[in-house]
């Protein structure tokens, strides 16, 4: 081992360690990020306020209100006064139901009756939902009430949710959050460091001590490497044994895939801080890449439906393959080809991201 | 000491423009970088899956199957293809070549003939959060179709749902994520443009120079914000001009509320960055403290995608410290609902405590740090 890019390295991670501030953001925040949004994420949809219109002695209007309020997807919404359309629009309801003047079951009997659903559209995930619940709770409403043998569907749709069967968030959101968190950890101490380096002046007295590029530049990356790899365990570490999702696949596959995504992401921390010509580049650099990053990693919205002209931009994102990764190694044990092709992927994009930060680092020596 | 002077605080205003003007990477990051993300994530965020990859295994090849299948089709939702029927599913959704599966065991059609229900299998991958659910809506839905079906053409429903969805009649996607995006976008690039600006005068000992002149800290503060705030507002009109020209989001509610609201929330985002670089005087934790409170939970609690209203109680109440998600919910409400100030009191009153009372913090704490 080369022993001065040992001294080298050991003064880097003193260097980041020193402040206890850094160290907690290094090694505490991520935990305590991870424990936040795996308990506070959902992506069901709860809690729908309905509101409802229906004469007191419309018993079947309010069998549906009482069978929605059931399923725990709905709540009652505060009654608000006139128009049930006030109520969604002043937002005191997300959803109101009116039923035909006259009572639902008279209207049954005349003939098919309609019955009126206002949804708040503002947020169209939600809403689309609360259409679809409502009709399936007023579906099994009609099929308890309706006169004679019940008549089953002819055909029954079983669906079954693999890998996450009771649904739980925690498992369909923790893979996902720690390798945001993994990202945005590693991106950011690695482009300050340098910024930082460079902003002091003490980048010349580093470029004038007896190392070669090469020793500065490993220098400077592999310590937030090791972190990095540090902080994937301790937030693994957690998902597993704190959120109980599951690790059906082989543990070496989950840390090869780290190291092979923290090496990417410190290469484009270090591309970030070679082009930056301060510290608030670097941070604003840093934001450009972690903000598309987040959002183009699957997690925030099915990447499928990208337009095809863009769609390729998600490929540069190491954060999407880490993410595809982590799920397809702990939730569905690691199928070797998806593994081996989106390391080979992640691992490529890597080196083309260290390649052109070692060449924009030799362009700034000489 | 003397008075608050505001010829004091605009000499120190004029500096930070000059810091501004000397770096156009802050011009940039302050007017071009939100219309750039707004415009590119208007453009490509989707929630609606369409196409979604169905991988079919009909053991049963009958007329019933042709017709669950042409139902599949037919909900325009899912691009439907036949896979080898001894193929393990669970195998096929593992190697990531479907989003779901599909399983119709043989004697399917012959049920269905006998009045038997005729069961199939929706194997779905519960590893992809982002449609997983919404799936499963579409497979209930199918499941409406097929017992309409079922029940013949005589049978109508007894009971018609007729839904009107305000506010967005046709469920545009971009119109729900637009106006978030916008408040997320500029909510964060003010933290992050504050967040150094006091870390970086400490860091480079202009800071003793700058007290040592008669500048009281209050008129340092205002100083250092006035630039921010008309750069945040810069940036806040040329998103709205995206929005609305071209994205087409409708505009229904007032524009001096928009506006107002809008300087409300910058003020809260400047001064949480005001005080995270007060606290820190080092620019790589002012950096990493703005990112981290700022990146993750914005796009995470603010509301934007993840709904808070299905959040458990506590953590619901932990949101209502994002000044953000405040904003998120005036934005939406302006745009689309035509909200006014009385369905928005809770909001801007909340946003209005949050800048004087971040202002306030790191005021006081700029101040104490001074006293020897």
């Amino acid at each position: 081992m080369n022993p001065t890019l040992v001294a080298f390295v050991r003064k880097e991670l003193l260097q980041s360690l020193r402040d206890v501030r850094m160290r907690a953001v290094i090694f505490v925040l991520p935990v305590v990020q991870l424990t936040l949004f795996g308990l506070a994420l959902s992506t069901e949809v709860r809690n729908i306020r309905l509101a409802t219109d229906f004469s007191p002695l419309d018993v079947l209007s309010r069998r549906v209100a009482e069978a929605c309020l059931a399923t725990g997807w709905f709540v009652p919404a505060a009654r608000g006064a006139g128009d049930p359309f006030h109520w969604v629009r002043a937002g005191g309801a997300d959803a109101g139901m009116v039923s035909p003047r006259g009572g639902l079951a008279r209207a049954v009997e005349r003939g098919p009756a309609t019955l009126q659903l206002l949804v708040d559209a503002t947020n169209t995930i939600r809403a689309r939902s609360i259409e679809v619940y409502f009709k399936t709770v007023l579906g099994g409403v009609l099929r308890e009430t309706s006169p004679g043998p019940a008549r089953a569907s002819p055909v029954l749709l079983e669906p079954r949710v693999l890998y996450n069967p009771s649904m739980r968030t925690a498992v369909f959101l923790v893979p996902g959050v720690l390798s945001m968190i993994l990202c945005v950890v590693t991106v950011i101490l690695t482009s300050m460091s340098m910024a930082r380096e460079k902003e002091m002046g003490t980048f010349e007295t580093l470029v004038s001590a007896p190392l070669s590029n090469t020793e500065i530049l490993l220098g400077k990356t592999l310590p937030y490497v090791l972190l990095g790899v540090a902080d994937a365990v301790i937030v693994l570490t957690v998902a597993v044994f704190g959120f109980r999702v599951p690790m059906q696949g082989p543990v070496w596959q989950v840390l090869l895939a780290a190291v092979v995504f923290v090496f990417s992401t410190v290469a484009a921390g270090t591309l970030i801080s070679t082009v930056a010509r301060n510290q608030q580049q670097a941070m604003m650099g840093s934001f450009l890449f972690l903000f598309p990053a987040m959002l183009l990693s699957g997690i925030m919205f099915p990447l499928e439906n990208m337009p095809r002209a863009l769609g390729w931009i998600a490929y540069l994102n190491p954060l999407k393959y880490f993410v595809v990764l982590m799920r397809n190694i702990m939730l569905k044990g690691g199928d070797a080809w998806v593994v081996g092709g989106n390391l080979l992927e992640l691992a490529a994009l890597g080196m083309v991201l260290s390649w052109l930060a070692a060449r924009r680092f030799h362009q700034t020596l000489n | 000491m003397d008075a608050f002077r505001w010829d004091r605080a605009l000499s120190i205003a004029r500096k930070e423009v000059r810091h501004i003007r000397r770096d156009p990477f802050t011009l940039a990051a302050g007017l071009g970088i939100p219309v750039l993300l707004v415009l590119f994530f208007g453009f490509v965020m989707d929630f609606d899956v369409r196409d979604i990859r169905l991988l079919v295994q009909d053991a049963d090849r009958s007329r019933a199957s042709r017709e669950l299948l042409e139902l599949f089709r037919a909900s325009g939702h899912f691009d439907a293809r036949s896979a080898d029927p001894v193929a393990d599913p669970a195998a096929l959704l593992a190697r990531e070549k479907a989003k779901a599966v599909l399983v119709i065991p043989p004697g399917f059609g012959r049920d269905r003939d006998r009045g038997v229900p005729a069961r199939a299998q929706v194997l779905l991958d519960g590893a992809d959060n982002s449609t997983a659910g919404v799936i499963l809506s579409y497979v209930a839905g199918i499941q409406q179709a097929a017992a309409r079906r079922g029940a013949g053409a005589d049978a109508a429903e007894p009971v018609e749902v007729r839904t009107r969805f305000l506010f967005n009649p046709e469920l545009n996607s971009r119109w729900f994520v637009v106006p978030g995006l916008a408040a997320v976008v500029i909510g964060l690039l003010a933290v992050l443009l504050t967040a150094l600006t006091v870390a970086r005068e400490w860091e480079n000992g202009s800071m003793e120079l700058l007290l040592s002149t008669p500048v009281r800290p209050l008129e340092i503060l205002v100083g250092k914000l006035a630039p921010y705030v008309a750069l945040g507002m810069g940036g806040v009109l040329l998103v709205y001009l995206t929005a609305r020209f071209v994205f087409d989001v409708p505009f229904e509610g007032s524009h001096a509320l928009f506006f107002s609201a809008s300087f409300l929330f910058l003020g809260a985002a400047l001064g949480q960055g005001l005080l995270i670089s007060v606290t820190t005087r080092q620019q790589p934790l002012a950096m990493q403290l703005g990112i981290v409170t700022g990146l993750l939970p914005s796009l995470l609690l603010s509301g934007f995608v993840f709904p808070i209203e299905s959040m458990p109680l506590f953590f619901r109440a932990l949101t209502a410290l994002l000044p953000v998600r405040w904003y998120m919910t005036v934005t939406r409400g302006i745009f689309l609902r035509g909200a006014g100030p009385a369905d928005l009191w809770v909001p801007l009153t909340v946003l209005t405590a949050m800048s004087l009372a971040l202002s306030a913090l790191a005021l006081k704490k700029f101040k104490t740090d001074l006293e020897p």
